[in-house]
């Protein structure tokens, strides 16, 4: 599904991230942990085309995704506030995201129906410019509209920081609800621990640029994280 | 003095914006281009009274001047609530320290005074008042007039933040204000009301009585008292910055442009955001005064013989709207820019969709500039070949040449008269898209005639439009070049 094959970004000759090989699978929940500085952000955004590899190449369904579209109906993301129109209300922009992925209203409607538990009734009916939210609802609202396009791949920077610990629970729940439901690939970067072990099946660690555990989730894997990030 | 310290901390705010250095260039620049205007003032004001003396045999200079007055203070009171900024200071980190705060309102109430654009017309009041005035009266007359000038810009700038922060100045307001200008105008005109009769006899009455201007004097200090009770009734912070947030959304509904798919999604995107950014809205309504502008040179017989220049001016207001956002179409999309780039948009639809948001600018702007068509068929030759030039040439220059503007856009937090964001390249590439042309048109009258010239222009243009498929092309791989470094630019805040 997504490809990683010698993948290198360096910033004025220092080398923020080195991927050798990384496959992630169809239907895989990839969580991605690391402290600050360590390059998840810097891979989401090689992933998503946003800044260019210094070499190496991303593929998505074997199609590579520099300088290219198509991967764009496959992919549903949300790193931070720049990837919502902020001057618009909820509904519009939903309408407009829901547009691109040729979506119908009903469609919206069905969808916008089917995230209310998590918006807990903040979101929508407002009037409210998405500038106006607060931090943990612009957060909802960009979840909500990476998950519009019904994509096959979902990628989230933090998702859980800023959410009240209801939202943070809820959104649990829909992810793992749309990991068995649509077997849904998802990456998913966190500095939760606990949050990302009960959503993601594979974990990787990354240092510096360079993964230095690849780890397939078990009981014990929260421990193991714990140590590795105990000072 | 706690005042002192606020004031330095404004300087070092200015001084350490992270672009100030960056933009030296573009701040120099500015800087000379104030400085002319300073010089252009300073002429007028010495030729003020011999212009006003051959203007009226019955009136001598002062009184004219006077008769004027009421428009200059009306018409700046009106300039003022549109493009002045409300002076706002980051209250937050003061309001939690022990600092007073009739001190806080004083310094935003009082600062505005000390800004320099204020003075500016003592560059014309001092020359008139020295040369015309003490010589019509005396000394002292004249040291009045001037004193009664600064006041009435301390009036009408106190005034004008009353009235912005009391009402806004929406789209509402500014028809509003429009109305009543036009009314006093029309009055004067028709010789129903003469305004001007009324401004002469008060400002006369005003300045030669030697206690007149405590008029004036009481009347900046109401202004004062007025802002000094808005701020009593709204107490607290979040009003305090700005007008009352009026949150009345353009919920303009552009359900037309629904069938034209992605592109017509983008473009309804693209206009909302015109209508709902001070910045872009105040450019627009900059724009209704600039179509004016071919009344400066049509009208003038000594313009008519210049080809190039008159192209220039017919180039300018019938690709007005293009002209004034071509260059920003993509970096105003800087704080959505990656939204824009991962979602299910393909580059060549998101040019496209600019692309028609221009050539629809291109065909308002030709609509409304057809009144000059009264100035005759040369008029209508030039607006025809420059439409057809802008909309099969600029426009693809435009959409090429912004690819250069990296610098984010941050439109959340400016009004008028913000030039955040504007670098040299923004002057480099207005070079080529205004001036390259007029100096074509110049060139090839010359040598031939104007009808060739025109002829050229809009051959040039229909064979843009001819290969729009490839240009468009063009345009496309050019911003696959550039997106990474417009992506990494426009991500950096100031």
């Amino acid at each position: 599904m997504i490809q990683v094959t010698h993948l290198q970004k360096v910033y004025n000759g220092v080398t923020v991230l080195n991927i050798p090989a990384l496959t992630i699978n169809q239907g895989e929940s990839f969580g991605l942990v690391g402290n600050n500085g360590a390059g998840k952000t810097t891979f989401f955004r090689l992933i998503l085309d946003l800044i260019e590899a210094s070499a190496g190449e991303v593929t998505v369904d074997n199609a590579r995704v520099m300088r290219n579209d198509e991967w764009k109906n496959k992919v549903g993301s949300f790193l931070d506030e720049g990837f919502l129109i902020d001057f618009l209300t909820p509904e519009e922009y939903f309408a407009f995201v829901g547009k691109l992925y040729g979506k119908s209203e009903g469609d919206i409607a069905l969808f916008l129906e089917s995230v209310k538990d998590f918006f807990n009734g903040e979101i929508t009916g407002t009037k409210k410019l998405i500038r106006d939210f607060s931090k943990g609802n612009q957060k909802k609202i960009g979840i909500a509209a990476a998950l519009l396009g019904e994509p096959k791949i979902l990628i989230l920077d933090e998702p859980f920081t800023a959410l009240d610990p209801s939202s943070q629970i809820r959104l649990k729940r829909l992810l793992n609800e749309l990991q068995t439901r649509h077997n849904m690939t998802m990456l998913i970067s966190s500095h939760d621990l606990n949050h990302v072990t009960e959503v993601c099946k594979r974990i990787v660690i990354l240092e510096k640029g360079i993964v230095v555990k690849d780890l397939q989730t078990r009981e014990d894997t929260l421990k193991e994280l714990e140590d590795y990030f105990a000072v | 003095m706690i005042i002192t310290d606020l004031i330095k901390h404004e300087w070092q705010k200015g001084l350490r914006a992270q672009g100030f250095y960056r933009n030296l260039a573009v701040n120099l620049l500015l800087g000379f281009f104030a400085l002319y205007i300073a010089a252009v003032l300073l002429f007028l004001g010495f030729s003020l009274d011999n212009i006003l003396e051959s203007a009226d045999n019955t009136r001598n200079p002062f009184q004219l001047f006077s008769g004027g007055l009421l428009y200059i203070f009306l018409g700046g009171l009106s300039f003022r609530f549109f493009m002045q900024q409300l002076n706002t200071i980051n209250l937050p980190p003061y309001q939690v320290l022990p600092v007073k705060r009739s001190m806080l309102v004083n310094f935003l109430l009082i600062k505005p005074l000390f800004s320099p654009i204020n003075y500016f017309q003592l560059l014309i009041t001092v020359p008139f008042a020295v040369q015309s005035v003490s010589k019509y009266y005396n000394g002292a007359v004249a040291f009045r007039f001037v004193l009664l000038s600064v006041l009435l810009v301390w009036f009408n700038s106190l005034m004008a933040s009353f009235l912005k922060r009391r009402f806004g100045s929406g789209f509402v307001s500014f028809i509003l204000v429009v109305l009543v200008l036009g009314l006093i105008a029309s009055l004067e005109y028709f010789n129903v009301l003469s305004f001007f009769d009324i401004s002469m006899k008060l400002f006369q009455s005003l300045i030669l009585n030697p206690l007149g201007l405590f008029i004036p004097m009481a009347a900046v200090v109401g202004a004062y008292l007025l802002n000094r009770m808005f701020f009593s009734q709204n107490y607290y912070a979040e009003k305090f910055n700005s007008k009352i947030k009026a949150q009345k959304n353009v919920n303009a509904n552009f359900s037309f442009l629904n069938k034209f798919g992605v592109i017509g999604e983008i473009i309804s995107l693209e206009i909302k955001l015109i209508l709902r950014h001070k910045r872009t809205k105040s450019i627009l309504y900059m724009s209704a005064f600039f179509l004016l502008y071919g009344l400066l040179f049509y009208t003038r017989d000594e313009y008519q013989s210049s080809g190039g220049l008159l192209f220039f001016v017919a180039m300018f207001i019938t690709g007005l709207l293009m002209l004034m956002f071509g260059q920003w179409v993509i970096s105003w999309d800087s704080n959505h820019f990656d939204s824009l780039m991962t979602k299910n948009i393909p580059i060549q639809t998101y040019l496209k969709a600019n692309y028609y948001l221009l050539i629809a600018f291109n065909v308002i702007c030709f609509v409304l500039t057809t009144p000059y068509f009264f100035f005759g068929m040369k008029i209508v030759y030039m607006h025809l070949a420059a439409f057809v030039f802008n909309s099969g040439v600029n426009v693809y220059l435009l959409l090429f040449l912004t690819t250069y503007n990296t610098k984010r856009i941050d439109l959340t937090k400016s009004s008028a008269m913000n030039y955040q964001g504007t670098t040299f390249k923004s002057f480099l590439i207005v070079f080529p898209i205004m001036f390259v042309p007029m100096i074509l048109v110049g060139i090839i009258s010359a040598l031939f005639s104007l009808t060739v010239a025109l002829w050229a222009l809009t051959v040039l243009g229909l064979a843009g439009m001819v290969m729009h498929k490839q240009l468009i092309g063009l345009c496309v791989s050019q911003f696959n070049r550039r997106k990474y470094a417009l992506a990494e630019g426009f991500r950096q805040s100031e």
